[in-house]
C-alpha cells in the first residue's frame, strides 16, 4: 500500500505540473483562476448544470477571438465513457441564442463521466478538466411558495420568532426519491450587507429565532442535494417585518388599572382613616384617665351648670341620672375616688387658696355669690362640689353633692352645713355656712365616708369638731397626714379614730334622687375581709324602699340599697362607694361588712363584692344589668 | 448512523426463525430503514472522499485527473431515473444486492490500511470503519427487504441467487485490488449514490406512496 501512496503523490505532482502549463482551452471550472487575462483566453465551456439529473446544459463562450463568436463556428462535442470504445458525438440540442448545448434524458446518463468539447474548423478546444459525471453537476431550482408565520413574541416584546415554510422546486422529482434536497435559509436585516445563514436541513419549513420588533428582514433560500457540494440558484426574496403595535396595547391599559387600583386603595384607606378618626386616637394617644366622680360629670362642674346638676343629682328626670350614671361609667370605666389630701400643715398661701375656694362656695360678699362657680377652680379633676349656697335656705329640698367632691370638705361642709344650720327642722344638709373664719382651719379635701339617710354626707376630714357638733355621730376622720389612696385596707386600719362628718344628702320629696341608706359605720374593723368595708349606705328616712332587696328589675345597677334602715349613723369609712341607685334615685353605698351579711343583701344577680377603691371596668359589667 | 445500524440490526435479528413474538414490521417500514441506512453510508462515503481530496489536489467536479475504472464497472446498472423505473424489480434489487456484496471486501481492506497509515486522523479512520460495517449491514437488511417480498409475493423467488452473496463475489474477486485508496473512495461515492437511488425507486414501485 504505501507503493501505492508513492505511487499516487507522483502522479498527483506530475499532474499538478501540467497544472502550471497555460491551456488554451480552460475548462468551464467554477473556481477556475480568473487571473488568466482573458486576451489570451481561447473558446471554452463556462458551466454545465443540471436541474434535475435527468438532463443537464452546457453553455460556452468564443473566448477573445471574436471570429468565431457566430453560431456553427463552434461545435460541441461529447464523449460518454460508459465503454472503453466510446466515440465523440456531437450535441444532441443546441440552442444557439444562448450558446447553450442541451443534453435531454435519453442523453442522460448518470453516474457515468462524460468530457465535452469545442471544435472548430481545424481545431479542437479540449480540457481535461471538462470532464464531469451529472450527480455532481446537479444544481437544484429554488424552492418556491415561500411565507412566513408568526410564531410567538418574547415577554420583554422586543423579539419574535417566526416559522418559515415553502415547498420544494417542481423541477426536483423529490416524491420518487430521485433527488434528495437539503436547504438553507439565509436572513439579513434590510440594510445590512452579510447574511446570516442558518443549518441545512431537508425538511421544508424552518424557524428563524430571535428578530427584532421594528426592523425589516430580507430571507431567501436555496437548495441542494444532499451529499453533494453545489448549491442551485437563491430564492426570490421575502420580506418580513413585525411592529409594536400588538405589545402597546398591552402596556397602557395595565398600567391605567394599577393607577386606578392604587388610588382607589388609597381612598379606602383614608376613608378608613377618617372614619375612625375616634378609635385611631384612643389607640394612639389613650387619654389619661381623670379621677373623676361616680356619677356626677365634671364637666358639668366645671362649667357652673349647677343648676343642671343639682337637677340630675335630685333625680330630675327619670332616666335622668342611671342614664347619666350609665354613661359616666361608660365612659370612664376607670372610675376612682379622689383622695381627700388632708395637709394641715400647709402653709397659709394653701389657706389662702381655701379662703379663696371657701369664700367663693360661700359666696361671701367679697365674693360673687354665684361664684358656685368656684367650680372656676383652676384643677379641673377636683370633683370639686358646687354647692348651692344661695338656694339651700330657699329650698325645703336640699340638694346633695354627697359623694361628690372629695376635694374641699370645707367646701362641703360649708354647702352641706348650710341649710343645716339655717333649718334645724330637717337634718338635711348640714353644712357650716359660717363665717370664713370657721373655714380656715378645714381641710381643702374631705372625704364623704357617710351618708345619713336624711340627706346629711358625714365627711372624713382632718377635723371639725364645729361640724361635729352640727351632725350626730359625726366622727373624724383620719385621714390626716396623707392622702388616702385608694387601697381600702390602709384607709380601714385609720378609720377606728377617724372623726367623721356626716354628710346628709338631700332628698326631694318628689322623688327622683333618694337617699340612701343611712348606715353610717362609726368604725370599720379594718380586720373585715369584705372589701366593702366602710362602705355605707343611706337610705333616706322617708323613702324607705328596698327596691333592690326585691330584685327589682328596674332599678338602677348602681344601687345597692341597704335595709338597714334603723341605722342612722354608723361608722363611717374613708370612703364610700355609691354602688347603685335604686328606683327612687337613692344612692345605695356599700354597707360595712360587719352589717353586710345582716342586711338584705339585694339579690341582684349581678352583684359581686364591690372593691373598696374603685369600680374596675369588669366590675362595672358586672353591675350594669 | 448509529440509529439506523440498530434498526437494520433489529430488522436482520427479528423473526429469523418465525419465532413466535416477533415484531412484524411493515415492509414500508423495511424499505425506510434501508433507505435511511444508505443515506447515511452515502453522507460518510462523501466525507471521506472530500477529506480524501485535501491530500490531493480538488478536482472541479470531483472526477479527478486520471479517468477511473471502478471494479464494479462491470455491474450492469441503469443509468438513469426512467431505467431504473423500467426495468423489473427483481433486476433493480438484483444490482443493489449485486453492489453491496462487491463493496463489503474492499472497504474492510481499506480500513485495514487507513488503520496502519497514521497520515489519516481518527476521524477519517473511524468513518472507514464505520463505512465497512455500514456496508455489511446494510446488504443484510436489504436481503431482509428481498425475503420479505417474496414472502409476500411482490417479486418472485425466480433470484436464485439473491440468496447467495458468495456467487456474486467470485465474480470480481481481485479486481478490487488494482485500485488505489484515492479511486476505491471514489467509486465507492458514485456506488453507494446508486444503491440509494435505487432502493428509492425501488420502495416507489413496491410500495405505493403519494408522490410515486
Amino acid at each position: 500500500m504505501a507503493v501505492l501512496l508513492s505511487s499516487n503523490l507522483c502522479l498527483i505532482l506530475l499532474v499538478s505540473a501540467l497544472d502550471w502549463l497555460p491551456t488554451p482551452a480552460s475548462a468551464f471550472l467554477i473556481d477556475w483562476d480568473r487571473t488568466t487575462s482573458s486576451a489570451t483566453l481561447g473558446p471554452h465551456f463556462t458551466d454545465c448544470i443540471s436541474r434535475d439529473q435527468e438532463t443537464f446544459r452546457c453553455w460556452w463562450s468564443p473566448g477573445s477571438l471574436q471570429n468565431l463568436s457566430s453560431p456553427g463556428a463552434l461545435r460541441v462535442f461529447y464523449l460518454k465513457k460508459d465503454s472503453p470504445t466510446s466515440e465523440w458525438k456531437e450535441c444532441p440540442e443546441y440552442i444557439h441564442e444562448n450558446r447553450e448545448c442541451f443534453f435531454d434524458a435519453n442523453h442522460t446518463s448518470v453516474w457515468i463521466p462524460y468530457c465535452v468539447q469545442l471544435r472548430g474548423q481545424n481545431v479542437t478546444y479540449f480540457n481535461e478538466d471538462d470532464c464531469f459525471t451529472v450527480e455532481n453537476i446537479v444544481r437544484p431550482d429554488p424552492p418556491v411558495s415561500l411565507n412566513w408565520t408568526l410564531l410567538n413574541i418574547s415577554p420583554s416584546g422586543l423579539n419574535y420568532d417566526v416559522l418559515v415554510s415553502w415547498k420544494p422546486p417542481p423541477s426536483a422529482d423529490v416524491g420518487v426519491g430521485w433527488m434528495r434536497i437539503e436547504y438553507e435559509i439565509q436572513y439579513r436585516e434590510r440594510n445590512a450587507t452579510n447574511w446570516e445563514a442558518l443549518e441545512k436541513q431537508p425538511h421544508t419549513q424552518q424557524t428563524i429565532y430571535g428578530l427584532q420588533i421594528g426592523k425589516e428582514y430580507e430571507v431567501h433560500i436555496r437548495s441542494r442535494m444532499q451529499a453533494f457540494v453545489k448549491f442551485g440558484e437563491f430564492s426570490d426574496s421575502i420580506f418580513i417585518e413585525v411592529t409594536e403595535i400588538p405589545s402597546k396595547d398591552y402596556t397602557v391599559p395595565l398600567t391605567l388599572v394599577l393607577i386606578f387600583g392604587v388610588v382607589a386603595v388609597l381612598t379606602v384607606i383614608m376613608l378608613i382613616v377618617i372614619s375612625q378618626q375616634q378609635r385611631i386616637m384612643m389607640i394612639l394617644l389613650p387619654p389619661v384617665p381623670a379621677p373623676k366622680i361616680k356619677g356626677i360629670d365634671s364637666e358639668l362642674l366645671k362649667k357652673g351648670k349647677l343648676e343642671e346638676l343639682n337637677f340630675i343629682l335630685n333625680g330630675g328626670g327619670v332616666d335622668g341620672l342611671p342614664a347619666y350614671a350609665t354613661d359616666f361609667y361608660q365612659e370612664e370605666p376607670w372610675v376612682e375616688f379622689i383622695e381627700v389630701d388632708e395637709e394641715d400643715a400647709e402653709g397659709g398661701d394653701k389657706e389662702d387658696n381655701y379662703n379663696s375656694d371657701t369664700q367663693r362656695l360661700l359666696g361671701l360678699p367679697h365674693r360673687n355669690i354665684e361664684g358656685f362657680s368656684a367650680i372656676s377652680h383652676p384643677d379641673d379633676d377636683s370633683g370639686r362640689a358646687s354647692c348651692y349656697d344661695t338656694d339651700l335656705p330657699e329650698h325645703d329640698t336640699q340638694r346633695l353633692m354627697a359623694s361628690l367632691l372629695p376635694g374641699q370638705p370645707e367646701d362641703n361642709e360649708t354647702c352641706l352645713d348650710a341649710p343645716a344650720s339655717e333649718t334645724g327642722e330637717k337634718p338635711l344638709i348640714q353644712t357650716q355656712i359660717g363665717g370664713p373664719q370657721t373655714w380656715i382651719n378645714t381641710d381643702l379635701y374631705a372625704q364623704v365616708s357617710n351618708v345619713m339617710p336624711s340627706g346629711g354626707v358625714v365627711l372624713s376630714p382632718g377635723q371639725q369638731p364645729k361640724i361635729q357638733e352640727n351632725t350626730s355621730g359625726s366622727e373624724r376622720e383620719t385621714q390626716k397626714g396623707g392622702k388616702q389612696n385608694e387601697d381600702v385596707e390602709g384607709i380601714k386600719e385609720q378609720k377606728r379614730n377617724e372623726p367623721q362628718f356626716q354628710l346628709f344628702v338631700v332628698v326631694p320629696e318628689g322623688g327622683g334622687y333618694t337617699a340612701e341608706n343611712n348606715t353610717q359605720q362609726t368604725s370599720t374593723p379594718p380586720s373585715t375581709s369584705v372589701p366593702g368595708a366602710g362602705y355605707q349606705t343611706i337610705q333616706p328616712q322617708p323613702m324607705e324602699t328596698k327596691p333592690a332587696a326585691t330584685g327589682d328589675a328596674n332599678e338602677s345597677p348602681y344601687i345597692l340599697p341597704e335595709p338597714s334602715q334603723s341605722q342612722l349613723f354608723t361608722p363611717v369609712a374613708d370612703y364610700t362607694v355609691v354602688q347603685e341607685l335604686d328606683t327612687h334615685r337613692s344612692l345605695l353605698l356599700n354597707p360595712p361588712p360587719s352589717q353586710s351579711p345582716s342586711l338584705c343583701q339585694p339579690q341582684h344577680p349581678l352583684k359581686v363584692p364591690m372593691p373598696v377603691g374603685y369600680v374596675t371596668p369588669d366590675l362595672l359589667g358586672n353591675l350594669t344589668p | 448512523a448509529l440509529c439506523s445500524r440498530l434498526s437494520s440490526i433489529r430488522a436482520a435479528s427479528s423473526c429469523t426463525n418465525g419465532q413466535t413474538g416477533c415484531h412484524f414490521l411493515s415492509l414500508a417500514n423495511l424499505f425506510d430503514r434501508v433507505i435511511q441506512h444508505s443515506a447515511r453510508m452515502h453522507g460518510i462515503s462523501n466525507d471521506l472522499h472530500s477529506e480524501f481530496e485535501l491530500y490531493f489536489l480538488p478536482s472541479k467536479n470531483q472526477i479527478g485527473r486520471v479517468s477511473r475504472n471502478c471494479h464494479t464497472s462491470t455491474i450492469l446498472t441503469p443509468n438513469g431515473k426512467e431505467n431504473a423505473q423500467r426495468i423489473a424489480r427483481e433486476e433493480l434489487t438484483e444490482v443493489i444486492l449485486k453492489l453491496l456484496v462487491a463493496w463489503r471486501e474492499p472497504l474492510w481492506h481499506f480500513h485495514q490500511n487507513m488503520a496502519q497509515h497514521r497520515e489519516f486522523n481518527n476521524f477519517s479512520s473511524n468513518k472507514s470503519l464505520e463505512m465497512s460495517e455500514m456496508v455489511h449491514e446494510l446488504r443484510r437488511g436489504v436481503q431482509k427487504v428481498v425475503e420479505k417480498m417474496q414472502m409476500l409475493g411482490v417479486i418472485n423467488s425466480s433470484l436464485g441467487n439473491l440468496g447467495s452473496p458468495e456467487a456474486l463475489l467470485a465474480s470480481d474477486r481481485a479486481e478490487w485490488r488494482l485500485m488505489n485508496d484515492y479511486d476505491l473512495l471514489y467509486c465507492f461515492r458514485r456506488d453507494s449514490n446508486k444503491i440509494q437511488n435505487y432502493l428509492k425507486i425501488l420502495k416507489c414501485r413496491i410500495v405505493p406512496e403519494h408522490g410515486c
